[in-house]
């Protein structure tokens, strides 16, 4: 079974979000993985290739997280609003933010039945 | 914001273009296809080569060898000298700076600002005349790599093109001793801008160069040390160093200091108050990462002076 | 589905409360930040997360949640298993991500849920 690649503005379809910044970029981006965590020293200790992450932090951690780790886009659980430094950096760093209603449990559900795979050590 | 992504993306190509000349070769500049006069042709023979090509200068070639340069400059001091039907052999440049089409682009470019002349031979190793090189095909191959990125780019996000390593600036870079510092200063009991200064480091190290997964390893270990003077301490301060090896991260702040080195590196393990924890930190796996992300790791810690943590990067492990 | 079976069918080691296995979950909530579980966490819920610390039996007694599940095989500090032991809390091990585990889960028919 080869990797199944997914477009991050289908996954902002999938769950519902909200695009906070970088919805011009998005339609570019294809996913393969996604890593759920709220604590980011466990985001930081995988490599995640082409992966996006969904947590419930709202803050600009979460975002200065993704651009250490190199994560391809960001969304923020439970209808979060994100910080304005947070969407600030986003948007300096050019990395989608969106937000989603759904719980953290939900988005994974969701998006793991889609096809979305976990991220390896 | 269109404007400002604009703006961004004019920066990013001229930051590239600068990358460029450190990855790209003479050969990738040259022109291949190239105009030549023989010693035996006379200068009037030369002129009339020139005004029809609509160039300049030559080499001169003799039996597929390149045994001199010519140009407008020798065509004017021959008229001026009545000299038309002198040779181009007697007339030309015998001691010609040659380029080679596997130098680096970045020498090519400094020959030109130091010697001054308008265009160069280029010998393949086998010293063979395999093409010319002048500011005009050096600017034709730069926008030709950048168009051919670009469109790469605009295709498929991913697939960014290969960055040189480090190694390989450091190798065209002649010194006894060759090294970058960075100094960043990291506020303490505060996470407002703690990974700021990974950010930037990290930002840096691209720009110079180095490969993306030990970027990736740099940048999460400094966030780490980072998060953890922003989280424990009065402050500190976070330094690099980029040597012809590796690089050294190191973080050091004045206190208090942790009173159980070895119990503080065990996975979970972890002092952290509550606000740090509610802020996705502070869940003990700080030092394992560092110690996961770097090749080597040396923490030093003394109550209630401070603690010294030394991250080293290889450029190839 | 009840615990015993979500032990059975997702090969979760039992650290702690195998006497409580028998709860039916109502649905799931995943998060790794105790206030939000505070707030947000549904009674009756199983609850994934990567904290060890013991404070995470506290806040599941306290919400009445049916159980809570360590991903990435995370090792539970003594005190945290003592304490589990003591309240009654089931507390499961999976080796899986939190993203994956919640994946499989949800195919078996678990819905997030949110309570108050």
């Amino acid at each position: 079974m080869g990797t199944l690649d997914m477009n991050v503005r289908e996954i902002v379809t999938l769950l519902d979000a909200e695009v906070i910044t970088g919805g011009e970029r998005m339609d570019k981006i294809d996913v393969q993985r996604c890593f759920s965590a709220d604590l980011m020293s466990d985001v930081l200790a995988r490599s995640h290739n082409n992966g996006i992450l969904l947590t419930g932090l709202a803050n600009i951690q979460a975002v200065r997280t993704a651009d250490i780790a190199d994560i391809k886009a960001v969304c923020i659980v439970r209808g979060k609003t994100p910080d304005p430094s947070a969407v600030e950096l986003a948007r300096q760093k050019s990395i989608p933010l969106f937000v989603t209603k759904k719980t953290m449990f939900e988005a994974c559900g969701i998006l793991y039945g889609k096809g979305l795979q976990p991220v390896g050590d | 914001m269109a404007q400002q992504g604009k703006q961004q993306s004019v920066m990013d190509r001229i930051s590239r273009t600068q990358e460029m000349v450190y990855e790209m070769t003479v050969g990738e500049v040259m022109a291949s296809k190239m105009v030549t006069v023989r010693p035996d042709h006379t200068m009037a023979e030369f002129r009339v080569l020139l005004r029809d090509n609509k160039i300049s200068g030559t080499p001169v070639v003799q039996d597929g060898r390149l045994v001199g340069m010519i140009s407008i400059e020798d065509l004017i001091s021959a008229l001026t000298d009545n000299a038309l039907h002198a040779l181009v052999g007697d007339r030309m440049k015998k001691k010609v700076e040659c380029l080679y089409t596997d130098e680096l682009l970045v020498h090519c470019i400094a020959k030109f600002s130091k010697l001054g002349y308008r265009r160069y031979p280029v010998l393949n190793r086998d010293n063979e005349l395999v093409g010319i090189v002048t500011k005009s095909s050096i600017v034709e191959g730069l926008l030709r790599k950048l168009e051919i990125e670009y469109e790469r780019s605009e295709t498929k996000e991913n697939s960014a093109p290969p960055r040189p390593t480090m190694r390989k600036f450091f190798e065209d870079v002649f010194a006894d001793e060759i090294s970058f510092t960075f100094k960043y200063n990291v506020v303490g009991q505060s996470l407002k801008h703690a990974g700021k200064a990974a950010s930037e480091l990290k930002n840096v190290l691209k720009n110079l160069g180095i490969c993306p997964p030990l970027l990736r390893r740099i940048g999460v270990a400094t966030y780490e040390a980072e998060i953890n003077l922003a989280s424990y301490t009065q402050g500190g301060e976070i330094r690099a160093q980029v040597e012809k090896w590796g690089v050294t991260v190191e973080a050091v702040d004045n206190g208090p200091g942790i009173p159980d080195v070895e119990k503080a590196l065990q996975p979970g393990y972890s002092t952290a108050p509550d606000w740090v924890r509610e802020l996705g930190f502070g869940a003990g796996m700080g030092l394992v990462n560092i110690q996961k992300c770097s090749d080597e790791m040396v923490l030093k810690s003394t109550v209630p002076d401070g603690t010294h943590l030394t991250m080293r990067f290889y450029y190839t492990t | 589905m009840n615990l015993n079976a979500m032990v059975e069918e997702f090969g979760l080691k039992v650290k702690a409360g195998s006497g409580s296995l028998n709860r039916e979950v109502s649905g799931g909530y995943a998060s790794d930040l105790l206030s939000d579980v505070l707030a947000h966490a549904a009674e009756g819920s199983v609850w994934v997360t990567l904290h060890i610390h013991q404070n995470i039996v506290a806040v599941a007694s306290h919400k009445d949640l049916a159980g809570i599940i360590l991903v990435q095989g995370r090792i539970p500090d003594a005190e945290t298993v003592a304490k589990a032991e003591e309240e009654k809390i089931p507390l499961l091990v999976t080796e899986l991500p939190a993203f994956e585990l919640i994946g499989k889960l949800y195919k078996a028919g678990i819905r997030g849920t949110q309570g108050a």
